[in-house]
């Protein structure tokens, strides 16, 4: 994306904070009657903060986001922009820049006209227009393209203009509804990282739809996780990842062994597991449990590391059944017991690599682990 | 589409050398459309430009110059244009509000089933439920109003008439185009600051316009080639072009210039199929399709406006049903406007009377609708998945009767069979050729279409598993194309029950049929048999429609936008 220098055409004033309180929304279903799309959802996003609606389709993350952008209104709760309550307000009313996965251009128009439509609307005088759009075209990587139709452009192009026409007209706040998913994947990268750059940049308060953990982790400072319409978990990358609160956390974001444990002792925040027959102590529980519950141990495929079969950190012992080499890390997979488990090794060199059929024994990074409770709450 | 159809005949990959049963079929179809198509026009062409042996365009240049049918010309361009704007509107609303209304289901359900009605209909329906309500002993004029010597016939009845019978066909047309249209694109341009008017402004109508066009061109088409409506309504007053050659050829016996007449209405038929062929077809704004689209249909309206657009559909619904009832009552009473006692006589004369104009209808389109389901499957697969030479020519010439108003067609059979080397008039196969070289095109169409949406990975992948080329395509590629073999099925039928302008000038002692046999009634002021006659053949198609959608969602298939081409009768 373009030079610094064009960032003035289009920075928001002042950033505002959102606030989503209890929202509900039922949706008539042919076959289970009324369904919730999204359940008593209460989100805050603080001015200029990037957050991340995550979760599989049909979470009622997309839900939500229409409406915070007008386009559905609550069944209950409310949606606030800054002090105000836009509940009820009208979508052409909220001052907002939404971004859709099939980015919506309007296909009669030329991509100028496509991002001076919201000027227009705004009765911006012809010569303000014209800056406005050229500047923005600019900052997007698209200078000169004004006459093109969208039929012309590659998905990433079109991409880009309908982020142009999100942000020339200074949005009190952005959405994006899953942007990326019809992009190639080397694309999505490049992408990602020029929003997330643009966001910083123009300061604008963000919330981001998408299914894919990698792109959420990638783009946002925080990430609310949601599940059959409720939120199911609030963090960041980091938090979540480390700390789940739930099996379906702990499944969603990243690789993981979920693996049958019992809870023998607790002190204060540390506890002790009883898991495929072994004693672990983990230093942190995260999740409220007591003595003798059913519990998941979380262990992350690079949380195990392999050793010999003999060597004394080996709490584990298994064999190797299949090797992905992926270049600079190489996957396992081994049964320990009846137990399927995910490894991962950095490759460090030819010699280094453990052939199937291979007695194995697996450390545990006590520390790269967590616990959650055996039932989802 | 062009580079599917190239896709696929790569795909094929037979040659007409290659593939003997290929062969053997573009030669049989190039005979039939030859016979049936070519030649007939080629003898209308040659009727109308030789004289005495000579080449002369005296004759053309004489008819096309007198007053008075120059003002039929002007006349029957007026009403064109006044139908297709007229109807356009109307059906936009309907389509608006059946697409963006958020209404019942069963309330839209009861729109189709209603707006269907005068598509299915025999042309003289609407016409004759006119004079019931508006004519000397009219419901309304006379009943209601009082109005003596009130007069019923000329432009405005015509225009009513036609515009009810043929909106259906912009609705139909208009509707699917409202739906695709996605309603991420208007959500945008209202998250953008813009109003819903100005959305529809700025949006929802320049997304249109293309069908719109389209919608326009074929009602255009439609009123131009009516024959049936003004020959009921239009009066002396208001002569039009059909019914003008119409009169010359059977009141005056003059068939050469009848024939160029008819060729008169050529010009603005051919402007239209070309506009529509080459210019809006290449104007339809495809949208990327992905999440988002075919969610719920963009609030366009706020409830005033959508209050206001259901009173007016409402209203026209109302007016569609008061017509059908009035009908059907008509025809079961002695005579409407004077003796209102119940009598089944009406159905006993068109039983008895009638029976052979019923025995005959239903034969003939017993013969024609099969064939014509076929023929158009035969056509549309071949040019479309097939190559071999004149492959874009068949599917032009294919499309050359369907395109022409039928009182050409019609009088251009007259001329080519009427003599050696083909005698075919007096004879039931020259009305069957008629019905399946007509209306067998909305199952090229059909097909056509379903194909170009079809890839031919899925043919490609029946070839890779090991099965012939006979195989594929009685295993792969016949049940895919079904959905467009019925749809052509039906139209075929509804057209064989309910048309007439092409087919007067081609029924006989021998084989006539019911909608003649309506005129007659109608010409003789015995309305109730006609009423009668008009219940039975709504009847009919109805329950056989009714039939063929069910098996296949008629209206549902991929060549339902086709189904203007319900209409030319």
């Amino acid at each position: 994306m373009a030079a610094a220098a064009a960032t003035d055409a289009t920075s928001a004033k002042h950033a505002v904070g959102v606030r989503v309180e209890g929202v509900s929304k039922r949706f008539a279903h042919r076959v289970k009657g009324e369904i919730y799309a999204a359940r008593d959802v209460t989100l805050d996003v603080a001015p200029g903060e990037f957050l991340t609606l995550l979760g599989p389709s049909g979470c009622g993350k997309t839900t939500t986001l229409r409406m915070i952008a007008g386009f559905e209104t609550p069944d209950e709760g409310h949606v606030r922009f800054g002090s105000d309550d836009v509940t009820h307000l009208p979508a052409d009313q909220r001052n907002i820049g939404f971004v859709f996965q099939n980015y919506a251009l309007f296909p009669h128009l030329s991509v100028g006209e496509n991002v001076a439509y919201g000027l227009r609307v705004r009765g911006l005088d012809g010569r303000e227009v014209a800056t406005r759009v050229t500047d923005v075209l600019t900052l997007v990587g698209l200078a000169g393209y004004e006459q093109q139709f969208s039929s012309q452009l590659s998905g990433g192009e079109q991409q880009r203009v309908a982020l142009a026409r999100a942000i020339v007209i200074r949005p009190r706040l952005l959405l994006f509804d899953e942007p990326l998913s019809n992009l190639d994947a080397r694309l999505r990268v490049q992408m990602r990282d020029e929003i997330r750059d643009l966001q910083q940049r123009l300061a604008i308060t963000t919330i981001y739809v998408t299914h894919d953990q990698e792109e959420a982790m990638a783009v946002s400072d925080r990430i609310v996780v949601m599940n059959q319409g409720r939120v199911v978990q609030v963090g960041s990358a980091e938090d979540l990842y480390h700390h789940p609160q739930s099996r379906f956390v702990a499944g969603f974001i990243g690789r993981v062994n979920l693996l049958p444990a019992r809870v023998t002792a607790i002190d204060g925040d540390a506890v002790e597991l009883d898991a495929l027959g072994c004693r672990l102590a983990l230093r942190h529980a995260g999740a409220a449990l007591r003595v003798g519950d059913a519990a998941a141990l979380v262990l992350r495929p690079e949380a195990l590391e392999i050793v010999r079969a003999d060597d004394a950190r080996a709490v584990l012992r298994g064999v190797v059944v299949a090797r992905t080499f992926l270049g600079e890390k190489v996957e396992y997979r081994a049964l320990c017991g009846d137990v399927p488990l995910q490894a991962i090794r950095y490759n460090s060199g030819p010699a280094d690599l453990v052939p199937p059929g291979m007695e194995i024994g697996l450390a545990v990074n006590v520390d790269a682990a967590a616990v959650v409770p055996e039932r989802e709450s | 589409m062009a580079s599917k159809a190239s896709a696929g005949a790569r795909a094929a990959g037979a040659g007409l050398a290659r593939d003997p049963a290929l062969a053997v079929t573009v030669v049989l179809l190039w005979a039939g459309l030859a016979l049936f198509v070519v030649y007939p026009l080629a003898m209308l062409f040659a009727r109308i430009v030789v004289d005495q042996g000579h080449v002369s365009l005296a004759g053309l240049g004489g008819i096309l110059t007198d007053r008075h049918q120059v003002r039929a010309f002007g006349n029957s361009l007026l009403l064109g244009a006044l139908v297709g704007l007229i109807g356009t509107v109307v059906g936009f609303a309907f389509a608006f509000v059946a697409a963006r209304g958020r209404l019942p289901l069963w309330l839209v359900a009861t729109i189709d089933a209603s707006v269907l009605l005068p598509l299915i209909s025999p042309p003289f329906t609407t016409a004759i439920a006119m004079i019931f309500s508006f004519g000397p002993r009219g419901l309304v004029t006379y009943g209601l109003l009082g109005v003596k010597g009130f007069s019923v016939y000329g432009l405005w009845s015509t225009l009513l008439s036609e515009a009810l019978t043929y909106f259906p066909i912009a609705y139909l047309t208009l509707r699917p185009i409202l739906a695709a249209i996605d309603s991420n694109v208007e959500g945008m341009a209202r998250s953008l600051g813009a109003s819903r008017w100005r959305v529809f402004r700025t949006v929802t109508l320049p997304l249109a316009i293309p069908g719109i066009a389209n919608a326009f061109l074929l009602l255009f088409a439609a009123s131009l080639a009516d024959f049936a409506t003004p020959l009921i309504l239009a009066g002396n007053a208001f002569p039009v072009l059909p019914t003008q050659a119409y009169l010359q050829i059977t009141g005056m016996f003059d068939l050469r210039g009848g024939a160029a007449l008819s060729f008169a209405l050529l010009v603005p038929a051919l402007i239209v199929f070309v506009l529509q062929r080459y210019w809006v077809s290449r104007r339809q704004y495809v949208t990327v399709t992905g999440k988002g689209a075919g969610q719920t249909p963009f609030d366009s309206m706020t409830p005033g406006v959508r209050a206001a657009l259901l009173a007016v559909c409402g209203g026209v619904t109302l007016l569609i049903v008061y017509f059908y009832a009035l009908l059907l009552y008509a025809s079961l009473v002695v005579a409407l406007g004077a003796n209102h006692a119940f009598t089944l006589a009406h159905y006993r004369t068109i039983f008895t009377d009638g029976a052979k104009a019923i025995r005959d209808t239903l034969t003939i389109a017993a013969l024609a609708t099969p064939l014509g389901g076929l023929y158009g499957i035969a056509v549309g697969y071949l040019v479309a998945r097939k190559r071999f030479p004149g492959r874009r020519t068949m599917e032009l010439v294919s499309m050359i009767d369907y395109a022409l108003p039928g009182t050409i067609v019609g009088i251009a059979y007259l001329i080519a069979f009427n003599d050696p080397p083909l005698v075919l008039t007096g004879t039931a196969l020259i009305i069957v050729a008629c019905y399946v070289f007509r209306y067998g095109p909305t199952g090229i169409r059909a097909t056509i279409a379903l194909l170009a949406q079809i890839d031919p990975s899925l043919e490609e992948a029946s070839r890779g598993l090991g099965a012939g080329s006979a195989t594929t395509f009685r295993r792969v590629t016949l049940p895919l194309i079904a959905p467009a073999f019925f749809a052509g099925l039906g139209v075929v039928f509804i057209r064989s029950m309910t048309a007439i302008s092409a087919t007067i000038f081609l029924i006989s002692i021998g084989w006539t049929l019911i909608t003649v046999k309506i005129l007659e009634n109608i010409t003789e002021l015995s309305l109730g048999p006609a009423a009668a006659f008009s219940v039975f053949v709504v009847a009919i198609v109805f329950v056989v429609t009714g039939a063929i959608a069910r098996a296949v969602r008629l209206f549902r298939a991929p060549g339902a936008t086709q189904v203007a081409s319900l209409l030319g009768g």
